[in-house]
């Protein structure tokens, strides 16, 4: 059993901090909210998302997992304003969603969860650097890296954090210090990043005005923040690309 | 070519992205014999350049190799070294059936008929000595590792998957399952839209990939009795036996046990079915490979492909330009921080 109410701007950027890495996706129901755990196809970067009750105007489910197509979802909240109201009911039967949004009826077809991608592993990782800023500060950095190069390094050197990206014949860096940021864990370290997958992930956290990056040498980041004033956190970790010789 | 126990086998459609960052054993011979028979214009002549020497293989080991490496695809590619005594019939036959299709070939040019003349020149096609050094060359060049097989090269990739060094092996034949690979990934270098044979339909060809503890499993079989059932059929060791097809060779092969119980029952016999079992089962394989991949030598290239076989410089350097981006930079996947 799932049926809930949800503020579709709230729905909106849910869907989206998926929609950046997978078309379809799980989503696991419980009675505490929704969780789902996520892997692009070429293994580089996943996402692992939760929405607790609270998040929702009234919220009832029971175990159970969902197979969405994403994109059939974000096609569906097109209609609706920024403050409508999405209600969402489970037919188990007919493995069907039934959505209300402003007047409009719709009812989406499920996907068999088990013809998506299995939830990931998720890797434990130490990271030596911890670096809270906003989110705007983060995509203006990705933007003027892309520019002008196809890869971004990201960095702490000092008390600083810096991002840097080099083309052919272009280089831009970005250094912030601890006064312009929101918190720096200082530690030495830097890892290379593609901006194919920074850029799509820095969308949805260029919305929040607190987002924590986790850094190490030549390592996975770890890009945290949070929606729904702290009742969902997203959480992203990115392979690295390796600097070869 | 090869055992035909395709029908019986679970196969899942993947995108190519997901075979990103995967080491893939390329059943070699399987390969450019793929690319010699499609490789070709209209009326079925292969590529060739100005003194006559055919490069429909040169041509798809550049092109489609390179627009696999990009994908993240990283390539080895596995050459036949000596095949079994018993391969002889198999091996004579296929020469047979190229010099008559060669023969028809010739005759339906002469008069025209494009699409029959199309058909005869595929089945006419030959991986030859030359060929292979050719590809062999182009290889090292490209930066693509290679390994020699004792035996047969498809029990070699098998092998390689199995101690870990390659994720898949890279073939259109299911042969390499018999010899106990664990996957296989079929229509790595036709991915894409492609024309049906001798049909104007075009499809849209997706990597497929089998696994042989799934297929196994599904079949409620073991591999002895997979391969049980594939000389049943017919391999490339034997013609099989009369009237049994795949379905019905499964169905024996459970009932009875074994080929030897099929055999008993059936009163047929094959010929050297202890030995040609074993082989199956443990090839001759080697541990004397080391899998590389290297910057490609951009001028080695050119002066190969472009001055030795006519081949366009400007296409050739575009397609550099592509392979040298991907070989260099190196996005690791997550699977790394387990």
């Amino acid at each position: 059993m799932f049926k809930a109410t949800i503020d579709a701007y709230l729905l909106k950027d849910s869907i989206e901090t998926l929609s950046v890495l997978v078309d379809e996706a799980r989503f696991r129901i419980s009675p505490e909210g929704i969780a789902v755990r996520a892997v692009d196809p070429a293994n580089v970067a996943m996402v692992s998302f939760d929405l607790a009750t609270d998040a929702f105007e009234d919220f009832s489910g029971d175990d159970c997992e969902l197979g969405l197509d994403l994109s059939r979802v974000t096609d569906i909240l097109a209609v609706a304003d920024r403050d409508d109201k999405v209600h969402m009911e489970l037919d188990e039967d007919a493995k069907k969603l039934m959505i209300q949004i402003g007047g409009f009826s719709y009812t989406l077809s499920l996907l068999d969860p088990s013809t998506i991608r299995a939830e990931p592993r998720i890797p434990q990782l130490e990271l030596p650097a911890e670096i809270v800023l906003n989110g705007k500060d983060l995509q203006k950095a990705v933007k003027a890296a892309e520019k002008i190069s196809d890869h971004m390094l990201l960095g702490v050197e000092g008390e600083n954090f810096f991002m840097e990206a080099e083309g052919d014949t272009d280089r831009v860096k970005l250094t912030m210090s601890r006064d312009q940021l929101i918190d720096i864990k200082a530690n030495d370290t830097r890892s290379l990043f593609s901006l194919d997958y920074l850029s799509d992930i820095i969308k949805p956290a260029s919305k929040s005005n607190e987002v924590t990056l986790h850094l190490g040498k030549d390592f996975p980041i770890k890009i945290n923040f949070s929606i729904a004033n702290g009742a969902g956190t997203i959480g992203y970790l990115l392979a690295p690309r390796i600097e070869s010789d | 070519m090869g055992t035909d126990i395709g029908d019986l086998l679970l196969k899942h459609t993947v995108e190519i992205a997901e075979l990103s960052n995967k080491v893939v054993a390329i059943d070699a011979y399987n390969t450019l014999y793929q690319f010699l028979s499609i490789i070709r214009q209209r009326d079925g002549t292969p590529l060739k350049d100005s003194s006559g020497q055919v490069t429909s293989h040169l041509s798809g080991i550049l092109y489609r190799f390179t627009n696999l490496i990009e994908s993240g695809v990283k390539p080895v590619f596995v050459f036949d070294g000596k095949p079994p005594e018993f391969k002889s019939g198999t091996l004579e036959k296929r020469h047979e059936i190229r010099e008559a299709a060669s023969a028809k070939w010739e005759d339906a040019k002469a008069q025209g008929f494009e699409e029959e003349a199309y058909k005869y020149a595929q089945a006419s096609s030959k991986v030859t000595k030359d060929i292979i050094e050719d590809s062999t060359k182009l290889l090292e060049l490209m930066g693509i590792p290679y390994v020699k097989a004792p035996s047969e090269g498809e029990a070699q990739a098998a092998y390689m998957v199995r101690k870990g060094d390659a994720d898949l092996i890279g073939s259109q034949d299911y042969d390499s399952l018999l010899f106990g690979a664990p996957s296989v990934v079929r229509n790595l270098t036709i991915t894409g839209k492609r024309k049906l044979p001798r049909k104007n339909l075009y499809v849209d060809v997706k990597p497929e990939i089998i696994s042989l503890e799934e297929s196994l499993e599904g079949l409620g079989v073991t591999r002895s009795q997979l391969i049980d059932i594939a000389m049943c059929i017919g391999t490339d060791y034997n013609p099989g036996l009369e009237n049994i097809g795949p379905k019905r060779a499964l169905k024996f092969v459970k009932e009875h046990g074994s080929i030897e119980g099929v055999l008993s029952e059936t009163g047929k016999e094959i010929e050297e079915l202890d030995a040609k079992k074993e082989f199956f089962m443990n090839p001759p394989i080697t541990d004397d490979y080391e899998l590389k991949w290297k910057k490609p030598d951009r001028a080695g290239i050119i002066d190969f492909l472009c001055k030795e076989h006519d081949f366009s410089e400007d296409r050739v350097n575009k397609a550099l330009d592509r392979l040298e981006a991907s070989m260099g930079g190196g996005q690791s996947t997550l699977d790394q921080w387990f």
